[in-house]
């Protein structure tokens, strides 16, 4: 079995940069068996061929903390997670903040593996004017010290070196003097190190005064209740904008890689149910999905950009205030913004949130943002509600993100007071220094996001697109006399006029497409729901369309569009086809698409819980079903409600 | 290094200003807030040099910067150094 490392340090001491240096991208995400805490595994090839894993644990600032972060590491330690005690350890401390990162490596030391410990950023250090005296602090602390920098790769080879010397070889600690028995931050742990630090240090940090002022002022501002908040909206509009306008080209690409896909696919098999299950099943329906992907990869590119840059921690002070009038703690803000792209990557982000009961009450609010895949909708509705009034429809659009945001304030300033009782967390950040960021590492991290966006796509939204295609597909109904007698008269006028003969064709296939979803179990749920959704002004069609966007909600387009007999353009930019939907009529010939029924369902989409890929997420990352549950319940209850209100109100 | 003998509440240094963390500095805090602080560097018998004063309320211990609000900053009580003590 190849031996394994663990990987351990404080927060903003380079620990994962180191860990990208050693690794490349031979790296994997996981999460250890019961835990939603996921870390990094990489395989490391020292130059004599020797391989091992290196297991990147969640930064920390002590082993004994009751944080799930710490618990983790710590467990992980001891062998009661995953397979067993790590052959030893590789323990990353800051070269600028020494005192406390000794601290810290002492209670790593009492742990008794085999140890190394990578003083990182020595670089920094050595051009603030501190020296490290390697072979003193070996000896001190009595396990192999590497000064590195992961940045510029100083020291890599001689840690591999030593790794292989001592974890490999299983080489316990031997200090001369015992490790103090108490944890960081304590005065023997202190003391212990400010000795210590005295005794490899060979000269102390010289103070920069000017590079202070320069992070003062930039402090002050970033938090400033004021410039902070218009800074912070300032860089969001960027980020946003930024990934609006870049995502377009690669999403066009996916678009036409799918289309191109399906097109393959349907001229290498014959037509049939095979053909239809392949094409319109799994590449149609997967493609909806993956085509978010250059979105969400672009998100945390430029997020991890931000992180790394050091500002995202004081936008974090800055936003702080506001969000905890609502029980929500600053750190909560990023997770919501995210949201607004997908859901799925903002409940991802909790993980930021140290407090549970913080991060639970973000995770329950997160859908309420208007998600990308709510955007057709609320283009399709709104352009529907003011045709012909730009202005108007673009105010209800704006409307609608307002009102999923202040829906999910509320309902967090709520929980707080029922169910996730309890003050909202202070929010204690160490603020890491201003630095350029690293373009590859964050390159790195959003093509793991990515990764595992697509191995959701891979798995759970294969099926959702495999089901829904069963479900509309069949059974299949025989086509009616109104589809022969058209057919009939498209044959009869073929040779006089070939492209009237075309127009009657298209009709025939499109009224018989309609009879086919009217009578499929998909149609048939709807007819069996439809008093259900009768009181906020929907008919079987309607139904229909709601019950399939239940999984996901951008099927609601397509599914009205196929219902009402528009034919397969859903992105509502032909207003030919636009047209046909609002004038489409219901089953007893009234308007499909009245004013109310219209509003009503533009609320009931802001607050629904529609996407199952979410409440997946949700399950995985609070541990159990019970959340996914309650959050399906709670929303679907809010925006029936509000739903009804909307109808009743203007009927 | 002269010290003022009287111990105050880390919200009321200026911008600059620096204090020595005492033992006990921490005691008004729960003890969760108290054990992490500690972990990060607000130990017993540290300096810490006041960077933003007011709501975030940033400090620097050796060369990290703590960002802290100000219901736990006024709770945690230090002895300020002379303006020149350091």
């Amino acid at each position: 079995m190849t031996p394994r490392i663990a990987l351990l340090g404080n927060p903003n001491t380079g620990k994962s940069t180191l860990f990208n240096r050693l690794c490349g991208m031979r790296t994997k995400t996981a999460n250890f068996p019961g835990s939603t805490v996921a870390h990094q595994v990489g395989r490391c090839i020292t130059k004599t061929g020797q391989e091992f894993d290196l297991i990147d644990l969640p930064g920390i600032y002590s082993l004994l903390l009751e944080l799930p972060e710490s618990r983790l590491c710590s467990e992980c330690l001891e062998g009661r997670i995953g397979d067993g005690r790590p052959d030893g350890a590789l323990v990353v401390l800051d070269a600028n903040n020494l005192t406390r990162n000794l601290q810290f490596a002492a209670s790593a030391l009492r742990r008794g593996l085999p140890t190394v410990i990578a003083i990182n950023m020595a670089d920094l250090a050595e051009r603030r004017g501190l020296v490290i005296d390697e072979h003193a602090a070996s000896e001190v602390l009595g396990v192999p010290v590497i000064a590195t920098s992961a940045r510029t790769g100083q020291g890599m080879d001689r840690l591999l070196d030593a790794l292989t010397k001592t974890a490999l070889q299983s080489r316990v600690p031997k200090p001369p003097q015992p490790y103090p028995a108490t944890e960081p931050g304590s005065t023997t742990s202190a003391l212990w190190a400010a000795e210590t630090f005295s005794q490899i240090a060979a000269h102390p940090a010289r103070t920069d005064s000017a590079e202070m002022t320069i992070h003062d002022r930039l402090d002050a501002a970033f938090t400033h209740p004021l410039l902070g908040i218009l800074c912070f909206a300032f860089m969001m509009a960027l980020l946003f904008a930024s990934i609006y306008w870049l995502a377009q080209f690669p999403m066009d690409a996916v678009d036409s890689i799918f289309a191109w896909v399906g097109s393959a696919v349907a001229a290498a098999i014959p037509a049939g149910t095979l053909q239809d299950l392949l094409v319109n099943g799994i590449v149609g329906g997967v493609s909806a999905t993956v085509v978010f992907l250059p979105q969400i990869v672009l998100l945390f590119f430029l997020l991890a950009l931000l992180e790394d840059s050091g500002y995202l921690a004081r936008a974090a002070f800055a936003v702080d205030r506001t969000m905890r009038r609502f029980g929500l703690p600053g750190q909560a803000f990023m997770p919501l913004l995210s949201s607004h792209a997908c859901a799925l990557p903002g409940i991802m982000a909790t993980r930021l949130i140290p407090d549970q009961r913080d991060r639970l009450a973000t995770i329950f609010i997160a859908p309420f943002m208007s998600c990308s895949a709510r955007v057709p909708v609320y283009a399709l509705l709104t352009g529907i509600l003011f045709a012909g009034r730009p202005l108007a429809a673009g105010m209800a659009f704006t409307a609608c993100y307002l009102l999923g945001a202040l829906a999910g304030l509320a309902t967090a300033a709520l929980l707080r007071k029922t169910i996730l009782r309890g003050p909202t967390a202070p929010m204690m950040l160490e603020l890491p220094d201003y630095r350029l960021p690293s373009v590859p590492a964050a390159f790195k991290i959003a093509v793991d996001r990515g990764l595992i966006f697509l191995k959701n796509a891979g798995s759970v939204i294969l099926a959702i697109a495999i089901v829904m295609w069963w479900l509309s597909a069949y059974p299949k109904s025989p086509s009616s006399a109104e589809c022969a007698s058209l057919e009939a008269r498209a044959v009869e006028v073929q040779v006089a006029d070939p492209e009237a003969a075309e127009a009657l064709r298209a009709q025939a296939s499109r009224i018989d497409e309609r009879e086919q979803q009217a009578g499929s179990f998909a149609g048939q749920l709807g007819g069996l729901f439809e008093p259900a959704f009768a009181p906020i002004g929907l008919d079987r069609q309607l139904t229909v369309a709601v019950l399939t966007s239940f999984l996901a909600r951008e099927v609601f387009t397509t599914t009205v569009f196929v219902l009402t007999g528009a034919g397969h353009d859903a992105d509502g930019e032909d207003s030919g086809t636009l047209e046909r939907v609002r004038t489409a009529t219901r089953d007893g010939g009234l308007p499909l698409f009245t004013l109310p029924t219209s509003a009503s369902l533009l609320v009931f989409f802001v607050l629904a819980m529609q996407c199952l890929p979410t409440l997946v997420v949700v399950a995985r990352e609070t541990g159990s079903w019970k959340w996914a549950v309650m959050q399906f319940v709670y929303m679907t209850a809010v925006a029936y409600g509000a739903a009804f209100l909307t109808y009743r109100l203007m009927t | 290094m002269a010290k003022s003998p009287l111990k105050i509440p880390l919200t009321q240094l200026g911008r600059g200003q620096r204090a020595t963390v005492e033992c006990s500095a921490l005691d008004a805090l729960p003890s969760e807030h108290r054990c992490l602080l500690a972990a990060m560097g607000l130990g017993e018998k540290c300096e810490v040099r006041v960077c933003r004063a007011g709501t975030p309320c940033i400090i620097q211990i050796d060369q990290t910067r703590l960002g802290l609000p100000r219901d736990i900053a006024e709770r945690i009580m230090v002895t300020p150094l002379e303006p020149n003590g350091s």
